[in-house]
């Protein structure tokens, strides 16, 4: 079972790993972390704290297109270039497969993403911020929001053209991000069905803001194990139970 | 593997398209049954849109039928330890583009789950030899012509020692020496003890090569059996070869019907001093029997359209 999954996974990360468009994608995060340097000595004030932040959000984006515009044509393009055929003839379930795909990526995106950490640790020594566990809190966070992204976009990606999928895919990363803004005003507001619609997009949309301890590093806050535990959990229950649909509906499919 | 159970048995497959939009119903199978054996090598012939890529789809559980029963290796179904057993060629060859040839076959090899680390790596290089890719194995497939793309794409069929290869028409696109080449391979391997399903419309190719047939036609089986007894069936005759005593320079021919037109025909041919240089038996082609096919096909479309009711084959 997870042999095949691997196998594909590796499959994955080679193609990714092989593909122009992530060089692309990486030399964008590279410059937007770099740009908090200068950035940073714009400000006279405070400006390891506006280089911190500003570095920490420059990986969070460039994760989340990542995750997004290469998880787009993950599996349609196997459909297109027909490659899925020879694939899926192979003693492998299409859950497998999907898996495999998602863990692939996942690895790509943990290098990528490892990476930035890296130079924005290196930009932020420079500058002698204070290191804490907080860093490695931060990016813990960002990881687990790629992966929810990518189980996202897989599961639209069963359904809709590569395009619409990362419009889809960009949506629900927005709405994920503001949808605890509107929690303050779901609780407020007086308008009745204003507070059934607002719960119930609160419960279909993934809460992002859940993931986001990034600002811990910055101002030095603390962040409790539990709750990097609970939104552990929030993260891979969302993902499971995206990647399960996306399987199901993969399920049944002919490939013609 | 028990040479008892047959490879494959398929009992009434039928798969109906529906086009995405205009919701057009498009029947692509009617009713295909048929049976490989093991060891066997069998053609899978017809006209193009008869049916042959969506029946090895379903074979494969690529594309779900909506009514047949599909037996392995005498068990129901497609389990993953079946399709550990088989190999596939799909019809048109794209593959990772990415990976160099090694990689390719080597990552199917995997994939398979009942070959690795040296004995693969042996079993690769081997394979490459075989489809004289040797000297590309180290190249990404991206660089690789259409030809060399259909070689490795055999390869990677017959990377894990299959017991059953389904080929889709594995010698289009290949030229003359290609398709020689893949003519041996697919010898070697029923050698082996691997049966072998390939489809074509290249008629002498399965001429040559296959004990069995089954021809489909607009989605519905015309024939199965063997490929002698189908050539039996459309016998036309003796062709005689003479040279006459008057111009013994000019070599005569002449074809007869039947064994005592035959018999007539040699004795007035030595009555007059003649000399017999040849007889053979006359039979039709597959291409001729697939011209014959055609055409009465046109018959059962015309008289459908005329409402007679004696069209039923
Ligand atoms: N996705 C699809 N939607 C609608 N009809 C389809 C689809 N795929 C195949 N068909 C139809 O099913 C029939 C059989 O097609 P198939 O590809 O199996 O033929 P084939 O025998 O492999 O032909 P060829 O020799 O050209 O490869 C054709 O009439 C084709 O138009
Ligand atoms: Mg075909």
């Amino acid at each position: 079972m997870f042999q095949s999954v691997y196998v594909i996974a590796r499959n994955t990360f080679r193609e990714v790993i092989r593909d122009r468009i992530l060089y692309g994608l990486a030399v964008f995060g590279v410059m937007l972390v770099m740009f908090a340097l200068a950035l940073g000595q714009l400000s006279f004030s405070d400006h390891v704290r506006l280089t911190a932040n500003f570095g920490f959000t420059a990986i969070h984006i460039s994760s989340a297109i990542l995750s997004i515009f290469i998880g787009s044509t993950l599996v349609s393009r196997e459909i297109e270039k027909q490659t899925i055929l020879t694939l899926l003839a192979r003693p492998i379930s299409r859950t497998q497969f999907i898996l495999g795909k998602a863990m692939g990526l996942m690895g790509v995106i943990l290098c990528v993403d490892l990476g930035l950490a890296l130079i924005l640790a290196l930009i932020l020594a420079g500058i002698d911020f204070e290191f804490s566990v907080n860093f490695g809190v931060a990016m813990f966070g960002v990881l687990i929001e790629a992966l929810l992204l990518v189980s996202l976009t897989l599961f639209y990606g069963t359904f809709a053209k590569p395009f619409m999928t990362v419009v889809f895919s960009a949506a629900s990363f927005l709405l994920g991000h503001w949808i605890s803004s509107l929690d303050f005003f779901v609780e407020k507001s007086q308008s009745e069905g204003f507070r059934i619609v607002g719960g119930l997009l609160m419960r279909a949309v993934p809460n992002l803001e859940a993931f986001n301890w990034r600002s811990a590093p910055v101002y030095n806050l603390q962040v409790a194990p539990g709750e990097v535990l609970v939104a552990l959990f929030y993260g891979l229950a969302w993902s499971l139970i995206l990647l399960s649909a996306t399987s199901i509906i993969f399920r049944r499919r002919d490939f013609v | 593997m028990s040479s008892s159970a047959p490879v494959l048995q398929v009992r009434g497959l039928k798969k109906t398209f529906i086009t995405p939009f205009r919701r057009l119903r498009v029947p692509a199978l009617k009713k295909i049954d048929f049976q490989i054996n093991a060891g066997e090598i069998t053609g899978f012939l017809g006209a193009n849109g008869a049916g042959k890529t969506t029946t090895i789809k379903c074979l494969l559980e690529l594309a779900f039928p909506d009514e047949g029963e599909i037996t392995y290796f005498g068990q129901k179904g497609l389990s993953l330890e079946a399709k550990a057993r088989i190999g596939f060629l799909p019809e048109r060859p794209y593959f990772y583009e990415h990976l160099t040839g090694l990689e390719f076959l080597q990552f199917y090899g995997q994939l398979s789950g009942r070959i690795r680390g040296v004995d693969l790596r042996r079993r690769a290089e081997e394979l490459l030899e075989r489809v004289k890719l040797q000297h590309a194995g180290t190249r990404p497939l991206r660089g690789y012509s259409k030809g060399m793309l259909q070689r490795i794409g055999i390869a990677q069929a017959l990377i894990h020692r299959p017991d059953f290869v389904i080929l889709d028409e594995p010698m289009t696109g290949l030229d003359p020496d290609g398709r020689f080449e893949v003519r041996e391979i697919i010898r070697e391997v029923a050698k082996q003890g691997t049966a072998v399903f390939f489809s074509s419309h290249l008629l002498p190719d399965a001429e040559q090569l296959c004990r069995r047939l089954v021809i489909v036609k607009k989605g519905e089986m015309v024939f199965e059996g063997g490929t002698h007894e189908l050539l039996d069936q459309v016998q036309r005759g003796w062709l005689i070869h003479w040279r006459s005593p008057e111009n013994p320079n000019e070599l005569k021919s002449e074809t007869v019907a039947d064994l005592v037109n035959l018999q007539v025909q040699i004795d007035a041919v030595r009555k007059r001093g003649g000399q017999i240089e040849d007889v053979t038996r006359v039979r039709a082609s597959l291409e001729e029997i697939f011209m014959k096919i055609g055409f009465e096909d046109s018959a059962l479309l015309k008289s459908q359209q005329g409402r007679s009711p004696e069209v039923v084959r």
